[in-house]
């Protein structure tokens, strides 16, 4: 079942289309990442998922019912520009927007006390945020998206602002929220945590979805018959034109060869066995970036 | 509210009141050292052509005067030459002073005009003497004293079953005009507070977490609503502080004043305008007294809700268009130019608080808090009231509207300076 269903929004900014007819489809439990070069209109998009704008057509269901006001209480959403009151406590502001999301104050303070642990930054709960580091700044930010245990997290760029120690850390926190039955949304451009995390992707550019689906199932559709042959010895193998051909590359370890249409992969491999030693081949996939820039720069 | 906590901002709290008291004192330390410091003698000296009225000067202990009975031969500027460094001016008295002609003070330097006065209150007070000597009827003194009148018209209001009430314009024009600058005050202090403090949200960047927990109209309301309450009661703790401070003061400096200067004191309760003060207190007191306090507060609550909420959403709703508050005086300054155009219009319907300026300008809602502040001492037609009222409030809720459509969208904007006229697309 679907979490979150966009139907057909539609978004217009003083003569600028900034949503043009966009679907969105995050099932239950699911990490989602919605893709997209600058300006696409992500960000429009998680807003309006988030009641801060209204779409000028289109709906939003949560859970099945159309979206409403009370919703919000369910949703942690953690923006790109990060902000915290500066000269407020720690503490004090992690309850304020724990309070402000419907939570009882006894609650928001234990569960405060949990996290600030986990993320070791109990002793300095009574600092100022301004005080802190970075990205210790940047786990408070995310202490208070998540505190109030949303089923909805929204996460716009989470891992910006993070060593890898750090990111490391919040990508296992996500992947717990997630087991614990949260949908996560998560808005970004760094394709390498995209390839890790989620599960299925929208892409969106100019305001369109472009691209939709499973990420496996979204690879194996950019596919290009691609494999890595690696042979005993240091023989070269050369192409076959009647099978393959070569892809010049930089990879050390193997060759790159390009299946020709219609070409069988047993029938290769048989071949490549009958000519040299095989001992290893490996089809390769697109990675998300390489889809990410196709798909972007042919439309 | 973040700001309540701040130090500075109870420190500030507390201290206003102190500052105040503080800048009520100078006026009156500077005339203590002015009196003070001036300490040096002046040396005059008197040619009394006359020869009868140079016993009008009298040593005291900034003046020395030196009497001599002279003619027209002496020359002034020699006798000063002459003198050399012991005298600072020269005095002439005319023979014929008496018949009007005018005496005259030479000197190098420039004489104050100070001593210029004590001079010539001596020389009055002298011939005033002479001349009722002059006229020889022994009774001619208190037959003068009798005569003065200090005539004053007294205003009395009817109220509706014609009793007479006393009533005091110049005390209802003062109790307007200060019900009226605190309405002016009130608004433009902490109008330009809420629009900081909604510039620093967007700054910050949490206004983006904020508006994600609640609406953007509750967000602004919330803060118009808290940082109205916030002023009100600073005002309360200045208003009770400030009452303090004056009576301590007025202890502690009414003392000193007796143990240091009690010929001051003396002097002052002689000066004919204190005669009356204290049953010019008493009238005070009775005018007051006529005021209708249930009529004049319950209207002032009024119109300071409406004008605070008026003016108070046109600063968040602009201050939303800004990204830094070095950008906001566009935006601030229309706003502030109209309200110096109502303390001014109030100030001028202080004349005439009937008269048609006044008339529109309590009905117009930007103008309304302030001018009908002054207005309502005097009695206005209910009428007016109601319409104005009204219009106050409709024009309010308009503002309130108007700001929350420019909020919801500035709030999101960065980048760019906005124009006055881009931001007004956003209402739509």
């Amino acid at each position: 079942m679907n979490f979150i269903d966009v139907n057909s929004v539609v978004k217009q900014y003083d003569g600028h289309l900034a949503l043009d007819n966009v679907d969105l489809h995050v099932p239950q439990g699911c990490i989602y990442g919605l893709l997209g070069p600058n300006g696409a209109g992500k960000t429009t998009l998680i807003r309006i998922i988030n009641r801060i704008t209204r779409p000028d057509s289109g709906t939003v269901m949560i859970n099945g019912k159309p979206l409403e006001d009370k919703d919000i209480a369910n949703i942690g959403y953690l923006p790109e520009e990060r902000g915290l009151y500066k000269k407020i406590k720690v503490a004090d502001q992690i309850v304020y927007l724990a309070r402000l999301k419907g939570m009882p104050k006894n609650l928001a303070v234990s569960e405060m006390e949990k996290w600030l642990e986990r993320f070791e930054l109990t002793e300095w709960r009574n600092r100022k945020v301004e005080e802190l580091s970075k990205g210790m700044q940047q786990k408070v930010q995310f202490i208070t998206t998540v505190i109030h245990r949303p089923q909805l997290l929204i996460f716009d760029e989470p891992f910006s602002g993070f060593d890898p120690v750090n990111a490391e850390q919040l990508k296992r926190e996500i992947l717990q929220l997630r087991d614990e039955g949260a949908t996560i949304l998560f808005s970004t451009h760094n394709m390498a945590s995209v390839e890790e995390i989620c599960e299925q992707i929208t892409l969106i550019n100019h305001a369109r979805v472009v691209l939709e689906g499973k990420v496996g199932d979204i690879k194996q559709q950019h596919k290009k018959n691609l494999f890595m042959v690696d042979v005993a010895g240091c023989e070269a193998i050369e192409a076959n034109e009647n099978m393959f051909e070569i892809v010049p590359s930089d990879e050390i370890r193997g060759t790159l060869i390009k299946l020709n249409e219609g070409v069988a992969l047993r029938d290769t491999i048989a071949w490549l066995n009958d000519n040299y030693t095989l001992t290893g081949i490996t089809e390769q996939l697109p990675s998300m970036n390489e889809i990410f820039i196709e798909t972007v720069q042919n439309k | 509210m973040t700001m309540v906590g701040k130090k500075s901002f109870i420190v500030m709290t507390l201290l206003i009141p102190f500052l105040i008291l503080l800048l009520g004192c100078i006026p009156v330390a500077l005339a203590y050292i002015n009196s003070s410091a001036d300490s040096s003698v002046t040396r005059i000296a008197v040619i009394d052509e006359s020869g009868n009225f140079g016993a009008a000067f009298k040593n005291s202990p900034n003046y020395r005067f030196v009497v001599m009975k002279g003619d027209k031969a002496v020359n002034a500027h020699e006798f000063y030459k002459n003198a050399g460094e012991g005298i600072d001016a020269v005095m002439v008295i005319p023979a014929n002073v008496l018949d009007g002609q005018q005496a005259t003070i030479y000197s190098e330097n420039t004489i104050d005009q100070g001593t210029i006065n004590m001079l010539t209150q001596c020389l009055n007070d002298t011939l005033v003497s002479a001349k009722i000597a002059s006229f020889n009827d022994p009774d001619l003194e208190s037959k003068i004293e009798q005569s003065q009148v200090n005539a004053q018209v007294k205003s009395i209001k009817w109220d509706e079953k014609g009793d007479e009430q006393e009533q005091s314009a110049q005390i209802a024009s003062i109790l307007g005009m200060l019900l009226s600058f605190f309405i002016y005050t009130f608004v433009l202090s902490y109008g330009a507070m809420i629009m900081n403090s909604v510039v620093e949200e967007k700054t910050n960047r949490i206004v983006e977490v904020i508006v994600s927990s609640c609406r953007p109209m509750e967000l602004m309301m919330g803060k118009i609503i808290g940082v109205g309450l916030v002023g009100l009661t600073q005002f309360l703790i200045w208003a009770v502080l400030l009452g303090i401070g004056y009576l301590v003061l007025g202890i502690v400096a009414g003392g000193a004043m007796v143990a240091t200067n009690p010929e001051a004191i003396t002097a002052g309760m002689n000066m004919p305008g204190n005669a009356d003060m204290s049953s010019g207190l008493g009238d005070v007191m009775t005018a007051l007294a006529s005021i209708n306090w249930l009529s004049l507060l319950g209207n002032f609550v009024l119109y300071f809700i409406g004008g605070y909420l008026l003016y108070a959403s046109l600063f968040a709703g602009f201050g939303s268009a800004v990204d830094q508050a070095s950008d906001s005086s566009q935006f601030t300054l229309p706003i502030i130019i109209i309200m110096m155009v109502a303390l001014y219009a109030g100030i001028a319907c202080m004349e005439n608080p009937s008269g048609p300026m006044a008339v529109w300008c309590s009905i117009i809602p930007f103008t309304s808090p302030v001018v009908m502040m002054i207005r309502l001492p005097f009695d206005v037609p209910w009428w007016q009231l109601l319409l104005s009222i009204v219009l106050l409030y409709a024009t309010a809720m308009g503002c309130v509207w108007l700001s929350a459509r420019i909020y919801r969208t500035g709030i999101l904007l960065y980048g760019k300076k906005r124009s006055f006229k881009e931001v007004l697309k956003w209402v739509k």
